[in-house]
């Protein structure tokens, strides 16, 4: 039975799986989720996601849900198709960098990202309210210290693991890419300030199985 | 050379890396990191942890950031000499649910216990008022939340499954402090008695309370 994808077309996470199984030319079928019709927080969707949230997976009645572990399990089930995206997990030492970039992304780039987000597109289109400039400032300006921390890593090796792509550095395209689409952002690709990571932006979003993904999934 | 963790014992995720030390019974030598006169901000710190955090590990010249990754590394090198706390990595499924146990703490927890955290403790260390709008809207979010912890923790005896793992104990020191804030929703047990029991099992190990002692002194 082929994987089932619960998600939303307009759902970033959703976007996200939905990229790595195209990176791992995994077979799925897409169900839509209706969210303005709250279907996500019906007790049947509940049965399966205690947290209400988008997206989970169902590969053959194994459920999974958080969709950066989602990712891992397509990436390690799915290992011999498409790039490896993950160290072999018997090699302790690059499972553990590889651990360490996953959660680079997670705790430093992520809840920044989403700060700014919320101050320059969300408040405006879904509450109708004007951006905290002062908030917006401080968010930047972490965003920007954060950024020197990648510049460091990226100075030294091709990708935030090794030398290697892998799921940790593709997880940051799916709010990343909205930097620059919708808020007007571009410090991910000025070359002046963090050349190296404008080099590795560069490279992982022009990847084809994202762009492919980009154009509905 | 015995593995070195640079940390600050009363903050919460260096007390992560303590608790699953102890459990495991890995031998470490811990480092306190200046905090205070901003060692972690130096040069000298910057080359061993590019974003200036604690904590860090060292194990023989093999260094690594991010806390996630140095429970896993430690769970698994110590996997046989004490408390078993991450799967086996070669057992996929067992090692994405606990991914996903990680990440329900990450995303589904520690922001609303932080944020409580931050406003009732860390506001008033640097001198400001805590917004008590802003806790109550922190707990309003935890304890939604933590609906979806009693739904799993009905079915199951831990986050990851029916064994204890690293996911689990990482709740521990934001936990322990927004009890000790008077924010009592992980020990009540008449609105959710599965996570009461979970609560009361993981807060009572004696690694935990070894960890508060040095966390103490």
């Amino acid at each position: 039975m082929v994987l089932k994808l619960f998600g939303s077309p307009q759902s970033k996470p959703t976007l996200r799986v939905a990229h790595i199984l195209k990176e791992k030319q995994v077979p799925f079928e897409f169900i839509v989720i209706d969210s303005s019709a709250k279907e996500h927080k019906s007790p049947e969707y509940l049965k399966k996601q205690p947290f209400g949230q988008i997206p989970y997976t169902d590969d053959d009645g194994f459920i999974l849900f958080e969709t950066r572990a989602i990712c891992k399990y397509v990436a390690a089930k799915w290992r011999d198709q498409g790039s490896p995206l993950l160290p072999d997990h018997n090699d302790l030492k690059a499972t553990a960098l590889f651990d360490q970039a996953l959660s680079i992304e997670y705790s430093n780039f992520d809840p920044i990202v989403i700060e700014i987000l919320m101050e320059k597109m969300y408040k405006a289109k879904f509450l109708g309210q004007e951006p905290d400039q002062a908030k917006l400032a401080a968010s930047m300006e972490k965003l920007g210290g954060k950024l020197e921390g990648y510049e460091a890593i990226l100075s030294k090796q091709k990708y935030l693991a090794g030398d290697n792509v892998t799921l940790a550095d593709l997880f940051h395209l799916a709010l990343g890419s909205m930097l620059a689409e919708v808020a007007d952002i571009q410090l991910l690709s000025d070359k002046t300030k963090y050349p190296n990571v404008a080099r590795w932006w560069a490279d992982i979003s022009s990847r084809s199985a994202w762009l492919e993904v980009q154009n509905g999934i | 050379m015995v593995l070195k963790i640079h940390g600050v014992p009363k903050f919460a995720y260096t007390q992560i890396v303590l608790v699953v030390l102890k459990e495991t019974n890995a031998p470490y030598e811990l480092i306190t990191v200046d905090w205070i006169n901003k060692e972690h901000k130096t040069p000298a710190y910057l080359e061993k942890h590019p974003f200036g955090q604690y904590p860090y590990m060292d194990d023989d010249g093999f260094i690594l950031h991010e806390t996630s990754a140095i429970v896993k590394y430690i769970a698994t090198k110590y996997r046989a000499s004490g408390t078993a706390l991450a799967p086996d990595p070669s057992n996929l499924k067992a090692t994405v649910l606990f991914d996903q146990a990680w990440s329900v703490q990450a995303s589904d927890f520690s922001p609303y216990a932080g944020g409580i955290v931050m406003e009732r403790l860390g506001k008033p260390f640097h001198g400001s008022q805590p917004d008590e709008q802003a806790v109550q809207q922190h707990i309003t979010n935890l304890e939604n939340k933590l609906n979806g912890y009693e739904a799993i923790l009905g079915k199951q005896s831990y986050l990851a499954g029916d064994n204890l793992t690293a996911a689990d104990l990482a709740h521990l020191p934001l936990g322990t402090l927004i009890g000790e804030l008077d924010v009592k929703s992980l020990e009540d047990p008449t609105r959710r008695p599965n996570v009461a029991r979970w609560w009361n099992d993981i807060s009572n190990r004696p690694a935990w309370k070894e960890v508060l002692s040095i966390s103490d002194a």
